[in-house]
C-alpha cells in the first residue's frame, strides 16, 4: 500500500508525458480551432453568382449532392497556392459540386484570378463577408464539405495541399 | 566578433561536459584537487554564460541586425530600456536568461560551506547536467546567436504590448523563482541519494526555497500589475494558462516553505519535503512547456513550434521522471505516523500543505483538462475563470482561517496561547458577518472574504506586538507575510465583488456624471514619441464639490508593427482606483470605459508585503 503513494508521481508524470506527446504529434494547432459547425446543418445563405448574371445561389442548391465549399479571394495568396489543387479535385471527382465563395473581393479582380482556371460550378459573391460570418470562417482560404443532406462533415482552415487531400479529403468525396 | 556568442555557448557546452566527466572520475579517486577543479569549472561556466548573455545584450543595444534574433525583436528607434528588455522578450533570448539564472544559482550554491562535500558536489552535478540539457536544447532549436551577414539596416521591432517597464522586469524576476527551483530539485535528489536530509540540508533548503518563492511572488505581482493597466480590461488576473503556469509552482512553493518548518525530525515529512522540492521545479518545467510549445492559446503566445514543444516535453519528462524514480527507489524506508490528531503547530502546517497542494492540482486540472479532452475525444472546451474561482477559493478558505493563529500554536502540546482573546475576536467577526448578511443584501462571498482578511491581519498584528515578542523574533518574517496575505485577500475580495464598470459616449469638452462623480473630457492631444504615435486624452474627475484628480488615458500606435495598444489611465487612491480606457471614435463621440475598482491597490501592496516578509525570514539564523 505504501508503495502506491510513491509510485503515483512517477505514473502521473508518465501519463502527462504521453498525453502531451500524442497531442503534439497529432499536430493540432490551437490557433485553428475545429469548426463549430461540424456535423451541423449548413447555414442559410443567399448571394448572386459571380459569373452567371442574375443567378441567385442559396443553400438549397447543394442538397442531394456532396458539396465542397471553398472560401477564397483574389487578394489571398495562399488561395492562389491551393487553386491548382482545387482544379485537380474538380477533375478527379466530377460527381461532386464545387462552390466557391468569393470573400470581400472586387468583381474584376476575382474574374482575373479565375483566368488561371475555374474549378467552381457556382461562385457566390460575398462582398460584405456576411456568408463567411455565418460559416464562422477563421481565415482564408477555408473549405467545408457537406454531405447529401446538407450537413457539414469536414472543415479545413488554410490551403488544401496534396497531403491534406490524400489524408483527409479523398475518402470523404 | 559577431560570432562571439556562438563561441561562448560552445565553450560552455564543452566546459559542462568536461565537468561531468571530472565528476564521474572523481567518484573513484575522491581527490581534493579534482574537486576544486570541478568547482572551478562550475564557476567558469557561469562566467561564460554571463558573457554570452552580455554579448547578446550588447548586440541589442547597438542594434546589430546581422544577428537574426536582434533583427526579429528589435528596432533602431526603440528606447534603450526596451532594447535591453528585448533580450528576454523573445523565446531564444529568454532561454538564454533561463540558463544564465540556472548557472547563477549553481554559482552561489558552490560557495556553500555548511554542507558535506558529497551532497554539494552531487547537487552541482545535477545542475550541470540540466544546464547541459538546456544548452543543447538552445543550440538545436532556439539559438539566439544565428548570424545573417547580409546588410540589414532595420529590425522588425519588439511587440509593443511588451514595451513596458513592469514587463521589462517581470521575466527576470519570475525566472529567479521558476528556475531557482531547479537547484532545490537537484539538492533534494542529492540529499536523497546520499541519505543526508539533515539539519544542514534543511537549513540550506529553507533559504533557497524562500528566496525562490519570494522572487516568484515579485514576478507574478509585476506581471499582474502590467496586465491590469496595459490590457485595459479592468481586471488583473485572468486565469490565463500562462498565469496558471506560474501560479502552480507558487502554490507548491508555499507548501514547501511551510513544510520545511516541520521537517526536522520526521521521516514522513522529510519525504513530503522531497516530493515538494521535486514538484516545484517539475511544475516550472511543465509551465514552460505549456507556454512555449503552443499547445495552449494565451496572451503570451510565444514560440509556436511543435518540434520545440517535443523537446521541452522530453526535458520535462527526463527531469521529472528521473527525480520521481529516485524518489520511489530511495524513500522506502521507515514509516512513522506523525501525530496529526492534536491541534498544534504541526497539524496546522500539515493542513496548510494539504490545502496548497490541492489548490495547486485544482489549477493544474483546469489548465490541462481541455487538452486531455481534446486528445481523447477531439472535442474542444474552454475552462475559464468561473471554474477556478468556484474551486480554488473554497479550497484555500480553511487554510486561510487557520493561518491567522497557526504561528502562535505550540509545537508539541495542545495549547493555544491566549486562547481567549483569539476566540473573542473570531466570534466577534463571525457575529458581525452574520449580522451584516442578515440585515443587508451584500454579497456573501464578499463578506466572508473581508472577514477572513481582517481576521488574518488582526490576529497576526496581535502576535507581532505581543509582549513576549522577543522570544518569537524568528517568526517576524512569517507574520509579516501573513499580514500581506490578509491585505491581499481584502484587495482581491473587495475589488472583484464591488467593481463597477461603465461604458459611456463622450465628446471632447463634455462633462458627464458617472457613479456620482463628475467626469470631464478635458482635451485630446496627439503627440509623437520615439517609436510610437500617441493619442492622449485628459479627464478631470471631481466629486460634488472638489476636484479629485486627473486621468490620462492613452492609445498608442506603433508604426513598426502596425499595432495599437491601450494604456489605461488610472487614478490611484488607497481606497479606490478610477480606471479609464479610451476606446473607439464614433462621429466625434468617444467611447470610453470607466471602472471603479475599490481597494485594488491592496492587491499589490499585500503581495509586496508578503514578499518582504519572505526577505525578513531569509535573514534569520
Amino acid at each position: 500500500m505504501k508503495n502506491i503513494f510513491n509510485k503515483i508521481p512517477l505514473l502521473f508524470t508518465l501519463f502527462l508525458f504521453c498525453v502531451f506527446l500524442i497531442f503534439l504529434l497529432q499536430d493540432k494547432n490551437p490557433a485553428h480551432p475545429p469548426s463549430a459547425l461540424l456535423n451541423k446543418e449548413i447555414p442559410r445563405f443567399q448571394a448572386e453568382d459571380l459569373i452567371k448574371n442574375n443567378f441567385i445561389i442559396d443553400e438549397k442548391i447543394l442538397y442531394g449532392k456532396k458539396t465542397l465549399i471553398n472560401f477564397f479571394a483574389s487578394w489571398c495568396s495562399p488561395c492562389k497556392v491551393e487553386h491548382p489543387m482545387l482544379i485537380e479535385i474538380s477533375e478527379r471527382h466530377s460527381d461532386i459540386l464545387l462552390i466557391g465563395i468569393n470573400h470581400k473581393d472586387k468583381k474584376s479582380d476575382a474574374l482575373n484570378f479565375l483566368k488561371i482556371g475555374n474549378p467552381y460550378e457556382h461562385i457566390a459573391v460575398d462582398s460584405e463577408g456576411s456568408i463567411a460570418m455565418n460559416f464562422g470562417v477563421f481565415g482564408l482560404p477555408e473549405t467545408f464539405i457537406t454531405n447529401e443532406k446538407g450537413k457539414i462533415i469536414f472543415s479545413h482552415i488554410g490551403p488544401i495541399t496534396e497531403k491534406i487531400y490524400n489524408e483527409k479529403i479523398k475518402n470523404l468525396l | 566578433m559577431i560570432y562571439t556568442g556562438q563561441f561562448l555557448i560552445i565553450f560552455s557546452l564543452l566546459n559542462n561536459f568536461i565537468s561531468l566527466l571530472i565528476f564521474f572520475y572523481n567518484l573513484k579517486t575522491k581527490s581534493l584537487l579534482i574537486e576544486k577543479i570541478f568547482l572551478f569549472l562550475t564557476r567558469l561556466n557561469t562566467l561564460l554564460i554571463f558573457l554570452a548573455f552580455l554579448f547578446l545584450m550588447y548586440l541589442y543595444i547597438i542594434s546589430d541586425f546581422r544577428n537574426i534574433n536582434v533583427f526579429f525583436n528589435s528596432h533602431i528607434d526603440k528606447p534603450l530600456i526596451y532594447k535591453i528588455s528585448g533580450v528576454w522578450g523573445n523565446h531564444e533570448g529568454s532561454l538564454l536568461l533561463w540558463i544564465l539564472i540556472m548557472s547563477i544559482y549553481t554559482f552561489v550554491f558552490s560557495f556553500n560551506r555548511s554542507l558535506d562535500n558529497k551532497t554539494k558536489n552531487l547537487t552541482i552535478f545535477f545542475q550541470t547536467t540540466m544546464i547541459l540539457g538546456f544548452l543543447v536544447f538552445m543550440l538545436l532549436t532556439s539559438n539566439p546567436f544565428i548570424v545573417n551577414l547580409s546588410n540589414i539596416s532595420q529590425g522588425m521591432g519588439l511587440n509593443p504590448i511588451l514595451q513596458d517597464p513592469a514587463l521589462a522586469i517581470h521575466p527576470p524576476l519570475l525566472y529567479f523563482g521558476y528556475v531557482g527551483y531547479s537547484l532545490i530539485l537537484s539538492f533534494a535528489l542529492a540529499g536523497l541519494i546520499n541519505n543526508k536530509i539533515e539539519i544542514s540540508w534543511i537549513k540550506t533548503a529553507k533559504k533557497y526555497s524562500m528566496f525562490c518563492w519570494l522572487m516568484l511572488t515579485f514576478g507574478i505581482t509585476a506581471g499582474s500589475y502590467w496586465a491590469y493597466y496595459e490590457l485595459g480590461w479592468g481586471g488583473w488576473w485572468f486565469w490565463d494558462p500562462v498565469e496558471n503556469a506560474s501560479l502552480m509552482p507558487w502554490l507548491a512553493g508555499i507548501a514547501l516553505v511551510h513544510s520545511l518548518q516541520i521537517a526536522n525530525n520526521n521521516t514522513q515529512i522529510k519525504k513530503w519535503v522531497i516530493f515538494l522540492s521535486i514538484l516545484c521545479f517539475s511544475l516550472s518545467l511543465f509551465g514552460t512547456f505549456l507556454v512555449r510549445s503552443g499547445v495552449l492559446m494565451s496572451v503570451h503566445a510565444f514560440a509556436n513550434d511543435s518540434y520545440r514543444g517535443i523537446f521541452i516535453l522530453i526535458i520535462f519528462f527526463i527531469v521529472t521522471g528521473f527525480s520521481f524514480l529516485i524518489f520511489l527507489i530511495k524513500t522506502n524506508t521507515i514509516e512513522k505516523e506523525p501525530s496529526v490528531l492534536v491541534f498544534n503547530k504541526f497539524t496546522a502546517l500539515i493542513i496548510n500543505n494539504i490545502v496548497m497542494t490541492i489548490a495547486c492540482f485544482t489549477v493544474m486540472l483546469g489548465t490541462i483538462y481541455p487538452i486531455l479532452l481534446e486528445t481523447v475525444t477531439n472535442e474542444r472546451i474552454t475552462v475559464g475563470a468561473p471554474y477556478f474561482n468556484s474551486t480554488v477559493v473554497p479550497i484555500v478558505l480553511p487554510g486561510l482561517l487557520l493561518m491567522a493563529i497557526a504561528p502562535t500554536l505550540a509545537w508539541k502540546n495542545n495549547k493555544l496561547n491566549e486562547k481567549k482573546s483569539y476566540l473573542t475576536i473570531f466570534l466577534l467577526i463571525i457575529f458581525l458577518l452574520l449580522a451584516t448578511y442578515m440585515f443587508s443584501d451584500q454579497n456573501l462571498w464578499g463578506l466572508i472574504g473581508i472577514s477572513v482578511g481582517i481576521w488574518i491581519i488582526i490576529a497576526s498584528i496581535i502576535q507581532l506586538f505581543k509582549k513576549n515578542a522577543k522570544k518569537q523574533i524568528r517568526l517576524y518574517g512569517g507574520l509579516i507575510s501573513h499580514i500581506g496575505v490578509g491585505i491581499l485577500i481584502l484587495g482581491i475580495t473587495i475589488s472583484s465583488i464591488w467593481q463597477k464598470e461603465f461604458i459611456v459616449n463622450i465628446e471632447v469638452g463634455e462633462e458627464i456624471i458617472v457613479n456620482n462623480y463628475k467626469l470631464k473630457f478635458e482635451n485630446l492631444k496627439e503627440s509623437k514619441d520615439q517609436n510610437y504615435v500617441s493619442l492622449k486624452s485628459k479627464f478631470i474627475i471631481s466629486n460634488k464639490t472638489n476636484k479629485i484628480g486627473e486621468i490620462e488615458a492613452e492609445k498608442r500606435y506603433y508604426p513598426v508593427s502596425k499595432t495599437v495598444t491601450t494604456e489605461a489611465g488610472i487614478l490611484h487612491q488607497i481606497q479606490r482606483d478610477i480606471y479609464v480606457v479610451l476606446g473607439e471614435n464614433l462621429n466625434n463621440e468617444w467611447l470610453i470605459k470607466v471602472y471603479f475598482n475599490p481597494f485594488i491597490s491592496f492587491i499589490w501592496i499585500g503581495a509586496f508585503i508578503m514578499a518582504i516578509g519572505g526577505f525578513i525570514s531569509l535573514g534569520r539564523k
